[in-house]
């Protein structure tokens, strides 16, 4: 299939503090804002649009900013609330494409080279990501669309606040030429006066110096790095920054568990938390992974990879008494248990079915949708609704990229 | 006959001397005893005994060695722990293992034991056999149950993805039990026999024929339920030649490899059948075909498919559905002594 030339995407959220706090205090709209320590010694850490006009930027002290702008409203940040908005940016982005390279809480490279045929260009593509970020979580974002990171960033940029830029092929360097040096990645003071010594203020400037004579004057490495960003030149690809290779739950105990009922109940537990974390993230597990750790802190693990994809408690679970039983844990007391899913499938590819399975797979996809509308504990299996060992702590789940699976 | 008792033993014996076989000479027989301790195989031969004796030899080694001693008798010899093969003009010395750390193994014990067409029995047996698991993770699933169905045996696999039923209505016989298929594997090439006695008691399955004994522990637990997965009854039935499908999956085989599933589109007058995989690419082809029934898709995993009809009786094979996410189940023409039940790939 033909990808688009335009293939990558830098997407920016606009003043993204500053408009997560505006979404819960309205009376923030329209008044210069900024984001940061109160304190003596605070700082700036995100200003609005209207703050900007007056000259405040991040990382300036506040103080000095409300010199600037003696209208500013200063808000104490609030980590919490920015780290939940921004999962749910990234949820709403990885929708579109699980080709997606986050650079902080609030921009991301993409690949949507292989979207054509959902979006009819890569406008088309841009308005669409941004409605639904904004539908999503009443937010604004900006998106630039170029054939490299370097450009797309650039566009982003330029496409502020709550826009599009697409710097179609074909005409990236005449895009660079008038931007000035310092935009370039790697050019800082030192390499900026050494550039303005040989006359170069534009990126337009620097395209035009031989690449064998900026190595001369900057040294090799440094030479051809600015000349092949100052042509467009950028092959970096957009990487996967976090692939999610597993998924697991774990729990430990206030109390030991003891005897074959009491694990076999909260597997049955853990394999319903792990059922719903896998199918929310759109994958089935073909490996399973038990991890028992006893009173003693020795830690066993347990794994089996098979040939059909795992993503319904019943299968799960049947996985984890199979793997309990080659344990062999006997009666020794257990501090913790972890469940863990592996090798793990699209669960919207080919899938061979089982023989024992049949139902469970639509049941459990019922099961879910309630619990998406009514939460965790609208639903739950008649055997682990007497109260658990210890109560479940939320997000005690882990995929091992450390980020939350969208 | 060391070579069929070194069949039993295990690669990754975690007791060395279950890499051995034990020899046992009395009277006028040579007894050889290859074990893991799951599965035993006995074998007896009249030698010319010219001192009777106990020891246990490397098996792999000392099979080895006699094969590849010329045409002839063989003599076996031990002493000042060690044991000689020659035969021909060669000579081998393996050191012996101690036979005290040997299992004492009990006698086979063929109470009960019926006695069956060792051909028939072993071909039934290669019929079910494809569909058991090699998976230790589940050992319920690694055997063949035997079952008397109507007074006559039954034997029936399954690996959780296809389920293989075999009657032999010739066959009366009340046994049961759920037999290791990795022992049943080794049955041909050890005992097999045109006649063979088979018995089935509560721990161990006996198999015996004039060639020796194979004993197999019995799997614990409970086969699945497999009757409830049969469908009583299908709306949509496929009938073909049986070579013509089989050759048309292999072919398709070769783009699917192992992990894309092959495509059925029943339709009338035949099966269009296709693989598509997205980096190499694909291949479609007509099988024609009886089909009564409605248009369909319906994908399977090419090898279990190319299992079942390698094994199914018969030129001519039918083929019942459901609906595409429901098992199919496999039958020769007018046979009702064998079905090969296989799920569906989800597309």
């Amino acid at each position: 299939m033909e990808r688009f030339a335009e293939h990558i995407a830098h997407v920016d959220m606009d003043a993204f503090f500053v408009e997560v706090e505006r979404r819960r205090d309205p009376a923030l709209r329209g008044v210069p804002v900024a984001v940061g320590g109160t304190g003596t010694r605070g700082v700036v850490a995100s200003a609005s649009y209207e703050a900007r006009r007056h000259g405040v930027h991040s990382a300036m002290p506040m103080a000095h900013a409300r010199r600037q702008c003696p209208a500013l409203r200063v808000v104490p940040p609030d980590p919490r609330a920015y780290g939940a908005a921004s999962e749910a940016v990234f949820e709403i982005i990885r929708s579109f494409t699980p080709r997606v390279e986050p650079l902080s809480v609030d921009e991301a490279f993409l690949d949507i080279g292989g979207l054509r045929l959902h979006h009819d260009s890569p406008r088309g593509f841009a308005d669409a990501l941004r409605a639904a970020i904004r539908g999503g979580t009443g937010l604004p974002s900006s998106v630039g669309i170029a054939t490299v990171k370097l450009l797309a960033k650039m566009a982003s940029g330029d496409a502020k606040p709550d826009g599009v830029l697409v710097v179609p092929a074909g005409t990236e360097r005449a895009y660079l030429a008038p931007k000035p040096v310092r935009a370039l990645w790697g050019v800082g003071e030192a390499t900026h006066a050494r550039l303005e010594q040989l006359g170069v203020a534009t990126i337009g400037d620097l395209a035009s110096i031989p690449e064998a004579t900026l190595c001369r004057r900057l040294g090799p490495s440094l030479g051809s790095h600015l000349a092949a960003l100052s042509r467009a030149v950028d092959p970096r690809p957009v990487e996967g920054g976090d692939v999610v290779k597993s998924i697991s739950v774990e729990q430990t105990y206030e109390r030991d568990l003891e005897g074959r009922a009491a694990m076999e109940r909260e597997l049955l537990r853990m394999a319903d938390r792990l059922a719903a974390r896998l199918r929310r993230a759109g994958f089935a597990a073909r490996g399973v992974t038990l991890k028992v750790r006893f009173a003693d802190f020795s830690t066993i693990t347990r794994s089996h990879t098979g040939r059909a994809p795992l993503d319904t408690a019943h299968d799960l679970y049947a996985a984890a008494l199979a793997l309990l039983d080659r344990a062999a844990v006997g009666e020794r007391p257990v501090r913790l248990l972890g469940l863990g899913g592996d090798n793990l499938d699209d669960a919207a590819a080919p899938r061979q079915l089982d023989l024992a399975s049949g139902g469970w797979d639509e049941l459990e996809g019922a099961v879910e949708e309630v619990r998406l509308r009514f939460g965790d504990r609208a639903v739950a299996r008649a055997r682990l609704v007497e109260p658990p060992a210890t109560p479940p702590e939320p997000g005690s789940g882990t995929p091992d990229t450390g980020r939350q699976a969208p | 006959m060391l070579s069929r008792a070194t069949r039993a033993i295990g690669t990754r014996s975690p007791l060395p001397i279950l890499q051995g076989v034990l020899i046992e000479v009395t009277g006028k027989t040579m007894r050889v005893t290859g074990t893991d301790l799951e599965v035993t195989i006995r074998t007896d031969l009249e030698v010319e005994v010219l001192e009777e004796g106990t020891t246990v030899i490397p098996a792999r080694l000392a099979s080895e060695a006699v094969r590849k001693l010329p045409p002839g008798a063989v003599v076996l010899q031990a002493a000042d722990g060690e044991v000689e093969i020659t035969g021909g003009g060669p000579q081998f010395r393996f050191r012996e293992l101690p036979a005290d750390d040997f299992p004492k193994i009990a006698e086979p014990d063929l109470t009960g034991a019926v006695e069956v067409d060792g051909n028939a029995f072993a071909s039934a047996l290669s019929q079910v056999a494809v569909a058991a698991s090699n998976d230790d993770a589940r050992p319920i699933l690694t055997g063949v149950f035997f079952e008397s169905e109507g007074g006559s045996l039954r034997m029936v696999a399954t690996d959780s993805y296809r389920l293989a039923v075999r009657d032999l209505p010739s066959m009366e016989a009340e046994l049961s039990g759920l037999v290791p298929v990795r022992a049943l594997r080794e049955l041909k090439r050890t005992v097999g026999a045109s006649t063979l006695r088979v018995a089935i008691g509560a721990r161990e399955a006996t198999f015996a024929s004039d060639r020796g004994t194979l004993t197999a522990r019995l799997i614990e637990g409970t086969f699945p339920n497999y009757r409830q997965l049969i469908p009583e009854s299908y709306p949509n039935r496929v009938t073909l030649d049986r070579d013509a499908l089989l050759d048309a999956v292999d072919r398709a085989s070769l783009v699917a490899e192992d992990h894309i599933p092959v495509r059925l589109m029943l339709q009338e007058g035949g099966v269009e059948l296709s693989v598509i995989r997205q980096d190499v690419g694909g291949e479609t082809e007509h099988v024609p075909a009886d089909y009564a029934g409605q248009e369909m898709t319906i994908a399977f995993n090419s090898r279990y498919l190319n299992d079942g009809l390698s094994v199914v009786d018969g030129d001519e094979v039918v083929l019942d559905l459901m609906d595409p996410l429901k098992p199919g189940v496999l039958r020769g023409t007018g046979s009702d002594d064998f079905l090969y039940l296989l799920m569906p790939v989800r597309l």
